[in-house]
């Protein structure tokens, strides 16, 4: 306070000695040359105006910030340096906040901070601050920014901001001090945040509330001593182990970051802040523009706060950092802990502690004050930021990009780019140093056969894969080492797309489990066992086409409530081979016993139909109640029919489902072979379908213009070229143009009638001729000539009758259309007026 | 029909035909041989047919019970009868009868179909009860006005009716009517009714329709309603506070008793004009109390009962997995070995095996016992912990209910107290012969004497008081009674679920010991 107190009376009186003292340009060599390197790179001398000029405002602007500076210099010797006006791109000098450029860009996937910051994680390449403990001299705009795809983190965190706040965060810069995996852009330490959240998952199961009449548990008889006992003994293993594992830590922790930083705390890093408030953010928290993760104010990678700002105004950190940013306070109306640069208009309800009013008295004279009043930060030089469509999807530079986490290695890939639409891929290592891997996780995109992730898995040696809804058979996992038939496999499926309400499906090469939801026949689950396959030499990828035989069927069923329990089967297994069928019926609700029966089937039940069989012989029944009147061996004997239908139905789908599997892994090894990829309809850059029929479009629309074109040619051009193009049409030449017209129109009718009537003469002559032809030699014609002499005649006839429809109708409408022309010369805008009065 | 009823002589449905109808309908093969053997029971039979045989009465059907399907079409039965016991029945076909009004059907809840195709009906009734009937077929018969298919309204599930060739299908607004006023219906005279000629037919009759149906909404709501006042009545009841919520009570007080208007005639009961409706809105107030501590009474009972019950079914609930869990870890475990041993031919290893199990068998009597008896145990505290909360309950309530009843005595006898003052007022004027003529002819026959005064009015007090007393007895005694009760009944069901699973067990491990028993005994031989 103090110090502030100071500072105001100081200022003014010293303010020529500084000025001298520190020049207004504090640009070393080297970095000019890097910059003109650079700007040659960019060529920025075809940039806009506000580029390459200050406006008068920015000038005092930058007057008023270098004012700032040198009081903030005389102040706080010992604190490093503001970035308050670096140079541009067009090596102007630019204060920073004019230089955020709030832009909402018409792209959906960028409305949401997290999408918004990830996405400039992603598109731009990181370019590490040089030297690495000052802030930088130059400060490019967004856009040039965006054109390079490359820059340091007060780049990222200026477009980040500039695109935040243009969506309606409250959003700020910050140039602070970070540890140096976050200013180096190093996450080998970090958990890939993929592997994170799946962690997450299975959380919290809610234990039911102690219910009033619930019963003591049983008291089990146990000495109480042994079992303390045996709990120290578990907690010690426990605490050896954890102690074994935290050393491994460190060691694995020491071999990676190597000894300690030497410049912690001293490198600078700038990210973003997002103040609560607005867009219903709940708390205020940092965004790393590097990674597009975001922190809690509170994190202590983020070791100190210099200042902040947005494109309104510039704070300054007046707050102590000794122990990183956990007790920094964001409420910039404060101006003890913030020292703001411009009074903002939304920050005037700040009123000062009542210590300070002889100050404000003070002040009020002072000239700075009115210059307080009214300035206020001039609009953005920059002009504003576009990102193309396709950068958006594209994303990384080129449309890969790889990041090392810790113990995984993350590859992005942009759709389409890879052949068989890989977007991600994710290495999870066993060890740190990244030697061997454990699992391989790739993500596709718009693939046809609906693949949408593969993981493989090095220890188990499974490959898991992962469809999208929409593929045939409604498979959604399929979970396999070999993609021979017959071997281990498990297929999991969407059961309310099958007809079947199949679930899942687990194979071994001795047995197929399936389970069932929902099926009106209230079937669960059924395994099968089938006979080992005689051990042939056969080559792989050679189906076999004969079937195994099937050993045993098991099927079980949910409980139809419809039904009395004792009639209701739970359970019935075909011992296929052996001849037997097992039931065992539901229980009653109130029994822990059920129902049994066993059927041993007698020899050829199906083919004598009069052979004597005795129920007694072949069915054996536990019957659970034995008060229960004893089933019919009618019944039994139908149930028994019933049972060996169903048998044979059980394997037919049994054979079925076997079927399915090897169609599927057929198609699968197609598929995998084909790589297809599905393109939308709406994707107007890929589609070449559309883009042919735009281009046939295209043509048309062409052809027709021209067509068009051609229609409205001049009339009037031939007669004016027989006049030798007259300049001015003047009255005479105007009354010549009409008459030529008009006579050339009637000449051309009266040709027009005059070759009718002379095709009409002709076609009379011919016919009077052959007339008097056949007149003359009609004893010696054959049937045939009469015939064809006939056929000509009426021939002959329909021709004359049409030259004479056509030359009336042409003596009909040919004063018309000389009406017609005559009118049109006279409406003519080039004649009307020399017309007027003819 | 009616030339060969002429002819042919009526046959009655007996023993001969029923059995020979079931016979030939039964299984047929080696199915109906096996039958043969052990003859097939009528209460068994689902289906039967008893076509062209001139059966005049349906009669002696009583013994299908699970009859689902009855056929009795192309006889010439002229009264539907004898059917009430056939509660099963889904399908049931009468057509080609000589049927002239239908009765005789309301037991028979479950029928889906129902066929009475050329008979001689001429109205539809008598089917209220058929809520589930789908199919309706009551084509040539004769029905002659539009107006009795608004008797069909009544069941909603119907899809299929059939009404041709009846007089009434020949009335040209017939075939826009139905669609109209069945709108669920979907088939009629075995066509689809299509979509277009349902809207128009409903376009036609919308004010006739909307008008049946404002009626019979407001039918129902009636119904509604007095269901809604049984249903609370019933609560009441079930609280021992019917009546209560109003002066019910003070009504009744007065009511049965005949002095209670002569005295309130008594010239004085003028002069404290209020005393009566006083008393009575006081009165009322207490009444309104107790009814209400009634009902939060009965809730809070009610609301401990379920809440035990729900632990109660749990704690079995869980019982019982255990339970067979255990078994089936038995039967996993000894399924394989007990096949083994069936087919063992060595004895002496067999008997070792035998003997092996046997071993295992006991212990899993041992377990599944020991399992039912922790039931039995926790069950038991529970339940006393239950019986005491649950006594508690019963006794602040009644505590709280004499508290209340004791303040209605007072009234009362502060009502009896003013009463009989006024009484011997009025009765010294009397004597002084004051005031007489204010008196009406039936009060001065009270006031002969002094004894007479006092005991009439003392009369219509104890009339008064045993009223309030009865109303007492009965909230106490009832809710006393129904904790008895309910404790009774928790620990009758309780030992009759301790029976059934001890000997649940014992069967089932008898069951095992059977089957080595049958074992040894093979080997032995």
């Amino acid at each position: 306070m103090d110090l502030l107190e100071e500072s105001d009376e100081d200022v003014f009186r010293d303010e020529d000695e500084k000025v001298s003292k520190k020049g207004k340009f504090r640009v070393s060599a080297p970095k000019v040359d890097q910059l003109e390197l650079l700007s040659l790179e960019i060529g920025t001398l075809s940039y806009p105006k506000s580029y390459q000029v200050n406006t008068p405002k920015e000038e005092k602007m930058l007057h008023y910030a270098e004012n700032f500076r040198r009081q903030y210099i005389y102040l706080y010797p010992d604190r490093k340096p503001l970035l308050l006006n670096p140079l541009n791109e067009c090596r102007v000098e630019k204060f920073v906040s004019t230089t955020l450029r709030p832009t909402l860009l018409k792209h959906e996937e960028l409305y949401n901070w997290k999408d918004c910051a990830q996405f400039v994680a992603d598109f731009l390449i990181v370019d590490p601050l040089d030297p690495i403990n000052d802030v930088p001299e130059y400060l490019f705009s967004p856009t040039t920014f965006l054109k390079r795809q490359k820059g340091n983190c007060f780049d990222f965190s200026n477009l980040l901001c500039s695109l935040l706040i243009g969506t309606g965060y409250d959003t700020y810069c910050v140039s602070g001090y970070a540890v140096k995996e976050m200013c180096l852009v190093d996450e080998t330490r970090e958990i890939c945040p993929l592997l994170k959240e799946s962690d997450q998952i299975n959380k919290e199961q809610e234990k039911p509330p102690m219910k009033k009449y619930s019963v003591k548990p049983v008291r089990e008889l146990k000495s109480k001593f042994e079992m303390k006992q045996e709990a120290r003994r578990l907690a010690e293993e426990k605490a050896e182990e954890e102690r074994k594992q935290k050393e491994l830590d460190y060691l694995a922790d020491l071999k990676i970051k190597g000894t300690h930083d030497v410049m912690h705390g001293l490198r600078v890093h700038c990210w973003v802040l997002v103040l609560s408030g607005k867009r219903e953010v709940p708390e205020n928290f940092f965004i790393d523009p590097f990674t597009g993760n975001s922190y809690e104010t509170t994190n202590e990678r983020f070791l100190g706060i210099e200042s902040i700002w947005n494109h309104r105004n510039y704070w300054v950190n007046m707050q102590d950092c000794k122990f990183g940013c956990k007790n920094v306070v964001f409420d910039l109306g404060d101006p003890v802990k913030w020292e703001y640069m411009l009074p903002d208009s939304d920050n005037s309800q700040v009123v000062l502690p009542e210590s300070y009013e002889y100050l404000v008295d003070e002040v009020d004279d002072d000239d700075e004050k009115e210059l307080e009043k009214i300035f206020d930060m001039p609009p953005s030089w920059v002009q504003p930021i576009v990102i193309p469509v396709k950068d958006i999807e594209t994303r990384c530079p080129k449309g890969e990009k790889i990041i090392q986490y810790k113990k995984a290695n993350l590859e992005k890939y942009a759709p389409y780019l890879n052949i068989d639409g890989m977007v991600k891929r994710l290495i999870e290592y066993e060890d740190i140093e990244c030697t061997s891997f454990v699992k391989v996780t790739e993500w596709y995109a718009n693939r046809k056969d609906m693949l949408e992730r593969i993981e493989r898995n090095m220890r188990t040696r499974t490959i898991t894969e992962h469809f999208k809804n929409g593929r045939y058979m409604a498979v959604k996992r399929h979970i396999y080492r070999s993609s021979e038939p017959e071997t281990d496999r498990t297929l999991k499926y969407n059961s309310r797309l099958r007809v079947d309400g199949l679930v899942s499906r687990v194979e071994t090469p001795a047995e197929m489990t399936e389970k069932f939801k929902n099926r009106p026949d209230f079937l669960i689950y059924r395994q099968t066992i089938f006979a080992k396959r005689m051990r042939k030499v056969r080559l792989p990828g050679v189906f076999h086409l004969n079937y195994r035989t099937i050993l045993k069927i098991t099927e079980r069923f949910a409980r139809n409530r419809k039904k009395p329990a004792h009639e209701d089967v739970a359970e019935q297994v075909f011992l296929i081979t052996a001849e037997h069928i097992h039931l065992t019926y539901h229980r009653e609700d109130d029994r822990i016993t059920a129902l049994k029966r066993e059927f041993a089937l007698p020899p050829n039940l199906m083919q004598k139909d009069d052979q004597e069989i005795n129920m007694e012989q072949i069915v054996v029944t536990f019957e659970v109640d034995p008060l229960a009147k004893p089933c019919k061996n009618v019944v039994l004997y139908q149930t028994m029919m019933d049972l060996l239908k169903t048998q044979a139905a059980s394997m037919q789908s049994v054979r079925d489902s076997e079927h399915e599997i090897r169609e599927f892994l057929k198609d699968r090894a197609a598929e995998r072979k084909a790589n297809e990829l599905i393109i939308s309809v709406y994707d107007t850059e890929r589609n070449e379908k559309a883009k042919e029929h735009r281009k046939e479009q295209l043509r048309l629309e062409e052809e027709q213009r021209l067509r068009r074109a051609e229609e409205e040619l001049d009339y009037l051009a031939p007669f004016l070229a027989r006049l030798g193009q007259p300049r001015r049409i003047t009255k005479k030449v105007a009354m010549t143009l009409r008459n030529d017209c008009l006579t050339d129109m009637k000449q051309r009718l009266i040709d027009k009638a005059n070759l009718i009537q002379a095709r009409f003469e002709k076609e009379a002559m011919e016919l009077q001729n052959k007339q008097q032809w056949y007149q003359q030699n009609q004893i010696f014609m054959t049937k045939e000539d009469e015939q064809a002499y006939l056929a000509y005649c009426s021939e002959a006839m329909f021709r004359i009758h049409i030259l004479e429809m056509r030359l009336n109708k042409h003596k009909e409408t040919a004063p018309i259309k000389y009406l017609e022309l005559e009118e049109k010369i006279r409406k003519d805008p080039r004649l009307a007026k020399k017309l007027k009065n003819c | 029909m009616s030339r060969l009823y002429k002819t042919i002589e009526p046959s009655v449905i007996d023993d001969e035909m029923l059995e020979e109808a079931v016979k030939k309908q039964g299984p047929s093969g080696r199915a109906g041989q096996i039958a043969q053997l052990e003859g097939i029971e009528f209460k068994d039979v689902k289906h039967l047919q008893l076509d062209y045989r001139n059966i005049l009465k349906i009669d002696n059907l009583w013994q299908f019970k699970t009859l689902t399907k009855l056929q009795l079409d192309n006889n010439v039965i002229e009264k539907i009868e004898g059917l009430n016991t056939l509660t099963n029945l889904v399908w049931l076909d009468l057509s080609f009868n000589n049927i002239e009004i239908i009765e005789g059907l309301d037991e028979l809840v479950k029928l889906e179909d129902l066929s009475l195709y050329s008979n001689r009906i001429s109205k539809i009734e008598n089917m209220d009860s058929l809520v589930n009937l789908q199919i309706f077929s009551i084509g040539k018969n004769h029905i002659d006005k539009l107006e009795n298919i608004i008797y069909l309204r009544r069941f909603k599930r119907l899809r299929t009716l059939n009404l041709a060739g009846n007089p009434m299908c020949e009335d040209e607004q017939y075939s826009m009517y139905i669609p109209a006023y069945l709108p669920t219906l979907m088939y009629l005279d075995f066509r689809l009714i299509e979509k277009t000629t349902k809207e128009i037919a409903l376009e036609k009759h919308h004010s006739a329709v909307a008008n049946l149906m404002y009626h019979e909404d407001i039918a129902f709501k009636k119904l509604e309603k007095i269901r809604l006042q049984e249903e609370e009545l019933a609560l009441h009841k079930a609280a021992y506070v019917e009546y209560l919520n109003g002066p019910g009570l003070f009504n009744t007080m007065f009511s049965e008793d005949p002095e209670a208007p002569k005295l309130l005639m008594l010239p004085g009961v003028t002069e404290f004009v209020d005393i009566y409706p006083f008393t009575k809105a006081e009165f009322t107030n207490i009444c309104q109390k107790l009814f209400t501590h009634g009902l939060k009474g009965y809730e809070k009972r009610q609301k401990e009962l379920e809440h035990f019950l729900e632990c109660l079914r749990e704690a079995i609930e869980e019982n019982q997995q255990k339970g067979v869990k255990v078994i089936k870890e038995f039967e996993e475990k000894n399924k394989e070995q007990f096949n083994e041993i069936q087919h063992m031919s060595d004895s002496q290893l067999l008997e070792i095996r035998i003997k092996e199990f046997r071993v295992e068998v006991n212990q899993l009597w041992n377990k599944l016992m020991s399992l039912e008896m922790q039931l039995v145990d926790q069950l038991e505290e529970t339940m006393s912990n239950f019986e005491r909360n649950i006594s508690e309950i019963v006794t602040t309530y009644v505590e709280n209910v004499q508290a209340l009843i004791a303040q209605c005595r007072e009234l009362e006898n502060r009502y009896n107290e003013n009463i009989l003052e006024i009484a011997m007022t009025s009765y010294d004027k009397m004597g002084k012969n004051e005031g007489e003529e204010e008196m009406p002819e039936e009060l001065r026959a009270l006031f002969v004497d002094k004894d007479t005064v006092i005991n009439t009015v003392n009369a219509s007090h104890d009339m008064h008081l045993l009223k309030i007393d009865n109303q007492e007895d009965k909230m106490v005694t009832k809710a006393n009674g129904w904790a008895a009760d309910m404790i009774e009944m928790l620990h009758t069901d309780e030992i009759n679920r301790n029976r059934k699973r001890v000997l649940e067990i014992n069967i089932y491990v008898s069951h095992w010991r059977d089957e080595l028993d049958f074992l040894e005994l093979q080997d032995t031989n």
